[in-house]
């Protein structure tokens, strides 16, 4: 046997040797089963919980921004209400 | 006269069949899902928990082993196979005992005395006063030469299954094994 030979025996001896004692409960998959269901329904409700929150957050924040606007500064259109003159050549932009 | 003929009125809830094909699809789904890790946690829950404290998992090889479990449980439907569950399932564990690796180093730095080991106690009595030597040096491995060392020679891995494992190439599990062989090598050699 060579030198490499040897220590992976030894290694794989003292693996063994070190494992023997571990062992897992006798039938715990009825306990596991019961807890990770658990834990399912748990993350299940905190990430519905979070879903929740964030949209409602989001409405009152669009909400709130909607209901500081100044009612005669239009977004879309860069004039006055009531102030634009209409296209006298036909149609296109005011002058 | 004659009389209209009304259509009769069904009261109570409207089930539609579609809907009701997913739900018996669905739980169908999670029976098969329940039964396969029933069968992988009876043949497999010792091995991993040995998995796990050869690793360096000591007292919370049960939780380690327990979570790894429940990331399978949790996302059985993204399996490329129910093959690819134990594979998954060991580099859970490989993957969470090197946090609490991690975890400890940090700890050190700032505790004057980490007690740590490789086996479980009761195992380590059972030690021969060579064999403490060889598993002192194995403590004092980085994390992962010794999963390298672990899953190549507790758990018989070919190179392609141990870099699917810790999520490396096959040439980074060479270097690690034969790095780590070769420290161990020493220390065997200078025992002696």
């Amino acid at each position: 046997m060579t030198g490499a030979d040897a220590a992976a025996h030894e290694l794989r001896e003292v693996f063994d040797t070190l494992t023997t004692s571990v062992r897992g409960a006798p039938n715990g998959y009825p306990k596991a089963l019961t807890e990770w269901r658990r834990r399912e329904r748990r993350r299940r409700l905190v990430v519905a919980i979070l879903a929740t929150v964030v949209f409602a957050l989001a409405d009152a924040i669009g909400l709130w921004a909607l209901s500081k606007a100044n009612v005669n500064t239009h977004i879309i259109f860069n004039d006055r209400p009531g102030v634009t003159q209409t296209p006298k050549g036909g149609i296109g932009p005011p002058p | 006269m004659r009389q209209r003929v009304q259509p009769a009125v069904v009261s109570g809830p409207v089930v539609e069949p579609a809907a009701d094909l997913a739900d018996a699809h669905a739980s169908l789904a999670d029976l098969d899902r329940e039964a396969a890790l029933a069968r992988l946690f009876d043949s497999h829950h010792t091995p991993l928990l040995r998995l796990a404290v050869l690793l360096g998992a000591e007292g919370e090889a049960e939780d380690v082993v327990s979570e790894a479990f429940y990331e399978l449980y949790r996302k059985w439907n993204r399996l490329r196979s129910p093959d690819a569950a134990l594979g998954y399932l060991r580099a859970v564990v490989c993957n969470l005992v090197r946090l609490r690796v991690r975890r400890l180093q940090v700890a050190r730095k700032h505790a004057d005395h980490v007690i740590e080991s490789v086996g479980s106690p009761e195992a380590e009595v059972l030690l021969r006063d060579d064999q403490r030597v060889l598993v002192e040096a194995i403590k004092r491995l980085p994390p992962r030469q010794r999963e390298a060392l672990v899953l190549r020679y507790w758990l018989d891995l070919r190179e392609s299954e141990i870099a699917a494992t810790m999520g490396i190439s096959a040439g980074a599990v060479k270097s690690h094994t034969s790095r780590g062989m070769a420290t161990l090598t020493r220390v065997m050699e200078g025992r002696a």
